[in-house]
């Protein structure tokens, strides 16, 4: 495994852009007192669809966050994630001049990049005519262009990459970037991830049957609760600073937490049976806390990523447990999906910028609309309200519909 | 750790042959793979030539999955898979599941699968979207699918980083393999010849009416096209264990972003050269120790002159005798495999000492001082190999493999 010269990976910033808040603190805040995002979608994203909860921003001006210079050649998911950018630098007290000289990248996670854009091309060249089709939403078409658009945004040199990884894009981009690092390939990095709400995205998950229906009396979109009945899709965009832990000292950047450990699994049936998505979870747990030099008894809680749906829940929490043992029982447990909906290539980082937060304010939020846990799962820390945390350890999960999982260990300073 | 890495299988899924000895005897044959679009009616189209592969059959490729259960560009990843390991003296079976993982890079992943969705909504506005959608579009599917059809559950990603996606991909196995994530890589990249892409190079103006001609004086654009290559990746003790042949070693690689335009590179190629550099110091190398660069060399007249001059800055005086070609003349700009496909080449080129030719090349341009190699392919000793790729995004990747010693 890695040799103990490897620089220590160190996350000294955050920032989310969520339905519930633009800051860390307030989307704990809010989360602590119960809110959520969760909403009837009132057919805003075109005919076809079934009644559906979802939780979009409810007015996403990325001119509040990105003044001077043109938003025009940026599509939403685009400034989204340049949006979000611009408050981790900020947070962070990267100045331009600073990110030049450090020559800061970016790792961002997406499921779907800018599908939206992708579709709206190509319907305008079907329905108009190929000579008709707009030139900037071919160059936002491709995966990366968020991850572009932020760089020529904010003017970041450094490496500049994308990972898809389904749901889990957001954590393999955190893990992506810290290897980078360990490399000696970059000093700090960006990374966390994206995915944006909009018509083509709901209707890959409605088309799978995927999405929790709404209006349905016993069905809800809740982690872990016995009458789940799937997931509902959220937006957001949330974002760490890594760095080596020299970096960061050498900038005196404060460290909010170590990156201590992470670990992937995959299932090559596809999520074809429960047990093989468990697996698969267990062992990114297993790799995370073997990359940590940690045993499940170091930690103190986990922020789960599971959204309601009723096989992946399931395995998530099997999975966990068959890594941790007997922890399993005793870890509290969050799970802010039931609040934010899943928010896709944005939610492991979301989960672990919350956990960090929820770690620092000595509270760990409840799972929002929990009325009734699953009553055989493995896991005994699963709560509606928010509780009081001592912890400095934490574990984030995050697992896609096929079975691919990852994990990641973090340790706050 | 494992400090060593070598290539030791090349899968190549190309306009000009499937397999690594077809491909690259046509290539070195300086063949042609550029015809008129077929796969969708092209005529309102500013252009109407493309590099596509019309005589792909996926079935012989797979033994698990139905190839009709996944899109285009999962099956040439799937088909470039599966020849690599035949290519390493491997069997899927033998592989230890856990530990061998498989890395893409793409462009657009499965843009098919959007034109469908579209199709379908255009024909019936209030229609349901497709149930399948959600298991064929997204761009993870293709490493999924690889790892899927032979039974892989090691590590499992895809950097989709655009025209540079394949060296980022390989890059990244390379990190992995000495990190000890994983004990063998399938790694490089896949894209498809889609409505979506073509029309979007054709509103850029980008494409070519007739011919790819990198460094040309008179080029006068690119050809979109399509295809896949998969590299097997593993430690240098671990390929001398099994008595593997080694087509070269991965010395380093360098990524950097122009972060200047989404669609046009910086004008004086800061950013390629700072990739460029950055690989020479990842690989301990100097840069007059590089004996051979595939270029990016898309035949735009940007992309070509301004890669001509992050060259010339990088290598110097030595660059107008450095050979220098690009086989994007041939097989056209198949987008995020452009990239592992040239990998592919780079390590053909340091096994077999000889390099592939620029074809099409008639008129020099000032702007482009380069020896291209042009139209016919060299016998040259090749240490070192530079491989570079450049993306939308301005996302920029330079690979350097050698010969093992």
């Amino acid at each position: 495994m890695s040799p103990s010269s490897d620089p220590q990976v160190v996350i000294t910033a955050a920032a989310v852009l969520t339905p519930l808040g633009d800051e860390p603190a307030a989307v704990h805040q809010a989360l602590c007192a119960g809110r959520t995002a969760l909403a009837p979608l009132n057919g805003n994203y075109g005919g076809g669809l079934p009644p559906l909860t979802g939780a979009p921003f409810a007015e996403f001006d990325a001119g509040r966050y990105l003044p001077g210079g043109s938003l025009r050649p940026l599509d939403r998911v685009s400034r989204l994630a340049a949006a979000t950018t611009g408050r981790a630098l900020e947070a962070g007290g990267w100045t331009a001049e600073e990110c030049r000289r450090r020559q800061l990248g970016l790792v961002l996670g997406t499921m779907f990049g800018g599908v939206g854009t992708i579709a709206a091309f190509d319907r305008r060249a079907m329905t108009a005519g190929p000579a008709y089709a707009k030139p900037m939403d071919f160059a936002n078409s491709v995966i990366n262009a968020a991850a572009g658009q932020t760089a020529i945004r904010h003017r970041l040199e450094g490496i500049n990459a994308t990972v898809s990884a389904g749901v889990p894009s957001g954590l393999q981009a955190i893990g992506y970037a810290a290897d980078l690092i360990r490399m000696g390939q970059a000093e700090a990095l960006v990374a966390g991830g994206v995915d944006e709400l909009c018509f083509e995205t709901l209707h890959a998950f409605a088309g799978a049957g995927r999405l929790c229906p709404a209006g349905d009396g016993a069905a809800r979109p809740v982690p872990f609760e016995a009458r789940r009945g799937g997931r509902a899709l959220g937006e957001a965009a949330a974002l760490l600073v890594l760095e080596s832990a020299d970096c960061a000292a050498g900038r005196g950047a404060p460290v909010l937490a170590v990156l201590r450990g992470q670990g992937t699994g995959f299932d090559p049936s596809r999520g074809g049976s429960p047990e093989g998505t468990a697996a698969a979870i267990a062992r990114a747990v297993e790799l995370a806390l073997a990359e940590a030099g940690l045993a499940a008894t170091d930690l103190d809680c986990l922020a789960a990523g599971a959204s309601g749906c009723p096989a992946g829940d399931r395995a998530e929490a099997l999975g966990v447990a068959g890594a941790v043992g007997e922890s399993a029982r005793r870890l509290p447990v969050t799970a802010c999906k039931g609040a934010l909906g899943e928010t896709l290539g944005a939610s492991g980082p979301l989960q672990t910028v919350l956990l960090l937060e929820a770690m620092a304010a000595g509270v760990l939020p409840g799972i929002a609309g929990l009325e009734r846990p699953e009553e055989d799962l493995p896991l005994g820390g699963l709560s509606a309200d928010a509780r009081p945390l001592a912890a400095r350890r934490g574990l984030v999960t995050s697992v896609g519909l096929d079975g691919k999982s990852c994990a990641l260990v973090v340790e706050r300073c | 750790m494992t400090d060593r890495v070598v290539v030791t299988g090349l899968g190549m899924v190309t306009p000009v042959g499937v397999g690594r000895a077809a491909a690259w005897e046509a290539l070195l044959a300086g063949r042609c793979g550029v015809g008129p679009v077929r796969s969708f009616d092209a005529s309102r189209h500013s252009a109407c030539r493309g590099a596509e592969i019309h005589e792909f059959e996926p079935r012989p490729f797979f033994r698990r999955l139905e190839p009709d259960s996944v899109g285009r560009a999962s099956q040439l990843a799937v088909a470039a898979a599966r020849l690599a390991l035949a290519d390493a003296g491997m069997e899927a079976e033998e592989l230890d599941p856990l530990r061998s993982g498989v890395a893409l890079g793409t462009t657009s992943g499965e843009p098919r699968e959007v034109e469908r969705l579209d199709d379908r909504l255009l024909a019936d506005e209030q229609g349901p979207a497709g149930g399948d959608f959600l298991a064929r579009y997204p761009c993870h599917v293709l490493p999924e699918v690889v790892a899927a059809e032979l039974g892989l559950a090691g590590l499992n990603v895809m950097i989709p980083a655009a025209c540079a996606a394949g060296n980022y991909a390989i890059a990244f196995a390379f990190d992995a393999l000495r990190r000890g994530r994983a004990d063998l890589m399938l790694a490089g990249g896949a894209d498809c010849f889609s409505r979506i892409t073509y029309t979007g190079f054709a509103r850029l103006g980008a494409i070519a009416p007739e011919r790819c001609q990198p460094f040309d004086r008179n080029r006068q654009g690119m050809i979109p096209g399509e295809g896949a290559a998969v590299l097997v990746l593993e430690p240098l003790a671990a390929a001398r264990r099994r008595g593997a042949r080694v087509w070269a070693e991965v010395a380093g690689y360098g990524l950097s972003c122009d972060a200047h335009h989404m669609t046009a590179a910086h004008p004086e190629g800061d950013g390629a050269a700072r990739a460029m550099t950055a690989a020479l110091h990842s690989s301990r190398l100097e840069a007059d120790r590089v004996s051979y660069v595939s270029a990016h060399g898309t035949g735009t007249p940007t992309n070509d002159r301004i890669e001509s001059r992050a060259v010339r800055r990088v290598f110097g005086e030595r660059a107008s005798k450095l050979p220098v070609s690009s086989i994007k003349s041939m097989i056209g700009h198949t987008m995020g495999a452009a990239s592992a496909i040239e990998a592919a080449v780079c390590a053909l080129a340091v096994a077999e000492d000889r390099v592939p030719p620029t074809i099409h090349y008639e008129e020099p341009d000032p702007e482009c001082e380069l020896d291209c190699v042009p139209n016919q392919a060299r016998e040259h000793r090749v240490e070192v190999a530079m491989s570079n790729a450049y993306a939308f995004g301005g996302n920029n990747a330079s690979l350097v493999l050698r010969k093992c010693a």
